[in-house]
């Protein structure tokens, strides 16, 4: 039997995989339950279902004991159940209403119950209530009260604890609309393109053309690298552009001996230019979508060109910034390098409708505040033309990262929640702000974001935040010279600037995983671009951004 | 998480040990198991199902004391859990007829005459392996370091497998 066999065990974790998925699950769950146990004071009832569902959800987003896009989807079924029209909690529902019994002049009696504080509640439509502040009196079972701004006709809510005050449901339908909104298309048609891009290889002959220019100087390389990575990531998903260049860096990686530091610079170089790359256009990557949603919802546009003219600058800047710094740490021993690069454009009729719909679309997006056609709609372009003419098949439709769609929409979802029920309003009320100037709140909200940013995926951490930014500035608590858009873009751009880990973004697993690099070499450069990178964009907030706003 | 083993079959201890040193560049990854007979290799194979690992290559002798080699490749071909091995012959005296049935019958991946090339044995493993993680794996990226770098990127930029998130 056996005489010379041998195995090597691996060694396994201490904990099984499932322990994970039991404190993840346990911990969610726990979360949902606490708004539903306790009652937390200037929370209206439906804020306390948001609550529940926001420290589920961030729970779930946190720890993953399901995937990040299967929470966005329960996200919105517990808003559609919890929270819509029609759910079974507020179906059929009405305000109860009662009316004021003069005692006075001006003066007014009400049940104990329809009195909250110093305030009642107006009935204004069956499911829609308002906020009265009032004189108290003297305060038994019935309250007396002095007020000028109510008559014996005006319905007044009878109970100030019930459900529907400050929250008037909305349909279900608001919540499923998510996945079809304009930014949620425009995204779809920025998938469409880069799968075609991908499938006739133009990403690589595009790259292969770009790259000439760069000549054989190892930082020349690198540079040249690091630019047609962020055009191209601009316009791709930041995965998809860093798994090509990979192709293009690898065997230029493969010829450097092995502890030369070119290589880890080449392969590092990568995932940094992509992750800086996603923030400037709107299409770039899904924080930017839950950016522009949040706007959009307070009725603030951006235009596609617009948005890229407030963050190019920035992205070159952190370009450059990465560039030095990987040049410092990793300094080159090779003098120059030989690339062999070919490119043979696909000439095929598919191909070249590609090109052309690629052209047009990014063309009209570029210039939609030339001639007004919002770029979700130009989006289009590409979903239907690429279809239309057979350029991607049926395959190629379903192989579309759809679940990264769902992740936004279960985003906007939320934000919409946090919204109308006045939950993210009392999150952020608790600190007076209005202490702070303006750049330290900037700061705080940026650091933040970026901290996060770190262990969670960069659209979690934007879809967790951009509703607190937004909910301070319409409720005026933001202080003098609050902003929405520079607030919400610096979130934003926050939020694409952690890339200290190999769990911080996609591109930088990958990147890790071609073994040409370690953790350490990533957490240096990583370092250096979250904080200089931070005080760029809040440079850009603070002097540039107001002028383009 | 399952993984993914190397399977070596060679009567000859010597040889065996060498066969493992010339793969070490790949066992932090893929735990290389040995067995000296056919009849020991069926009895790790087993093991390896009720684990619920998985076997991605294996690397066979032919003339061996009882149960010659490509016997043992036929079978697994025909076994479901062994279909998939990428399959390796590694022999100095296997006959035509015994080649062409490894060939028709077992599948057969990949022949090397003995005496081999330790670099070559390497590379057809590396290669061997990246077909056999491109076509059954989902998670590329744990791979990645140890294999073919260039075409695992290629299968992860065509096939779309990452997202951003």
């Amino acid at each position: 039997m056996p005489t010379n066999r041998r195995r090597r065990g691996k060694s396994k974790s201490a904990f099984p995989k499932w322990t994970k998925t039991a404190v993840g699950l346990g911990l969610g769950i726990i979360g949902f339950c606490i708004p539903l146990l306790f009652t937390f004071t200037g929370l209206s009832f439906a804020g306390h279902l948001a609550l529940g569902i926001f420290l589920m959800a961030a729970v779930f987003w946190m720890f993953e004991p399901i995937p990040i896009y299967s929470t966005s989807m329960l996200v919105i079924f517990l808003q559609i159940v919890l929270l819509s029209t029609q759910g079974p909690l507020f179906q059929g529902s009405q305000l109860p209403e009662t009316f004021a019994e003069p005692v006075g002049e001006q003066t007014w009696s009400l049940p104990a119950e329809a009195v909250d504080g110093d305030q009642i509640f107006l009935k204004k439509s069956p499911t829609r209530s308002e906020e009265l502040s009032i004189e108290v009196i003297e305060r038994n079972d019935q309250v007396i009260f002095f007020s000028t701004e109510i008559t014996a006709e005006t319905p007044v809510v009878a109970q100030y604890k019930h459900k529907l005050v400050q929250y008037e449901p909305v349909s279900y339908t608001r919540f499923f609309n998510t996945l079809a909104s304009p930014i949620i298309i425009l995204f779809l048609g920025g998938f469409m393109l880069a799968a075609g891009a991908v499938k006739y290889n133009l990403d690589k002959n595009l790259t292969n053309v770009l790259l000439k220019p760069f000549g054989t100087k190892p930082m020349f390389i690198v540079l040249g690298l690091m630019l047609v990575t962020a055009v191209l990531s601009a316009f791709m998903s930041n995965t998809a552009t860093t798994a090509m260049m990979m192709t293009v860096a690898i065997p230029i990686a493969m010829q450097v001996a092995k502890e030369d530091k070119f290589r880890i610079m080449l392969a590092l170089c990568i995932p940094i230019a992509a992750n800086i790359g996603g923030m400037a256009t709107p299409i770039g990557t899904p924080p930017n979508a839950i950016v522009i949603s949040a706007l959009n919802q307070q009725g603030l546009g951006i235009a596609f060109g617009s948005w890229m003219a407030l963050m190019v600058p920035l992205a070159l800047l952190l370009l450059l910034l990465a560039w030095g710094t990987m040049r410092v740490i990793f300094p080159p021993t090779v003098d120059s390098f030989k690339l062999a690069l070919k490119s043979s454009f696909d000439k095929s009729y598919k191909a070249i409708m590609l090109y052309a719909i690629f052209g047009l679309t990014v063309l009209l997006w570029v210039t939609e505040a030339q001639h007004g056609i919002p770029s979700g709609m130009i989006a289009f372009l590409p979903i239907a033309g690429l279809t239309v003419t057979s350029v991607l098949s049926k395959d190629d439709v379903r192989s579309l990262p759809w679940e990264v769609l769902w992740l936004v929409a279960g985003g906007i979802a939320l934000g919409i929640s946090m919204e109308n029920t006045g939950l993210a309003i009392w999150l952020v009320s608790s600190i007076s702000w209005e202490m702070l100037p303006q750049f330290m709140l900037l700061l705080v909200f940026g650091f933040v974001a970026l901290m996060l940013s770190n262990f969670l995926s960069n659209t979690v951490t934007a879809t967790l935040l951009i509703p607190l930014a937004i909910s301070m500035g319409t409720a005026g608590i933001g202080g003098e010279g609050f902003n929405l858009i520079i607030t919400s873009l610096l979130i934003g751009s926050a939020c694409n600037m952690a890339m200290l880990l190999p769990i911080s973004t996609p591109p930088n697993a990958i990147a890790m995983s071609t073994g040409f690099i370690k953790t350490a070499d990533m957490v240096k450069v990583g370092i250096v671009i979250g904080i200089f990178g931070l005080l760029t964009a809040l440079t850009m907030a603070l002097i540039y951004w107001p002028f383009l706003i | 998480m399952s993984d993914i083993y190397i399977l070596c079959v060679e009567d000859e201890p010597e040889v065996l040990d060498v066969v493992v040193r010339d793969l070490a560049d790949l066992e932090d990854v893929f735990p290389i198991e040995m067995a000296v007979s056919a009849e020991e290799a069926r009895e790790i194979i087993q093991e390896m199902k009720e684990r619920g690992d998985k076997l991605g290559l294996a690397i066979c002798d032919h003339v061996m004391p009882g149960e010659k080699g490509v016997e043992l490749l036929i079978d697994m071909q025909n076994d479901e859990f062994t279909r998939r091995t990428r399959k390796l012959l590694l022999t100095g005296q296997a006959g035509l007829e015994d080649t062409v049935e490894a060939l028709n019958k077992a599948k057969l991946n990949r022949y090397i005459a003995k005496p081999w090339d330790p670099a070559e044995l390497l590379q057809i493993a590396i290669d061997e392996l990246t077909t056999f993680v491109i076509e059954h794996e989902k998670d590329l990226l744990r791979y990645m370091g140890v294999l073919d770098i260039k075409r695992i990127q290629e299968v992860i930029r065509e096939k779309g497998s990452f997202s951003d998130s």
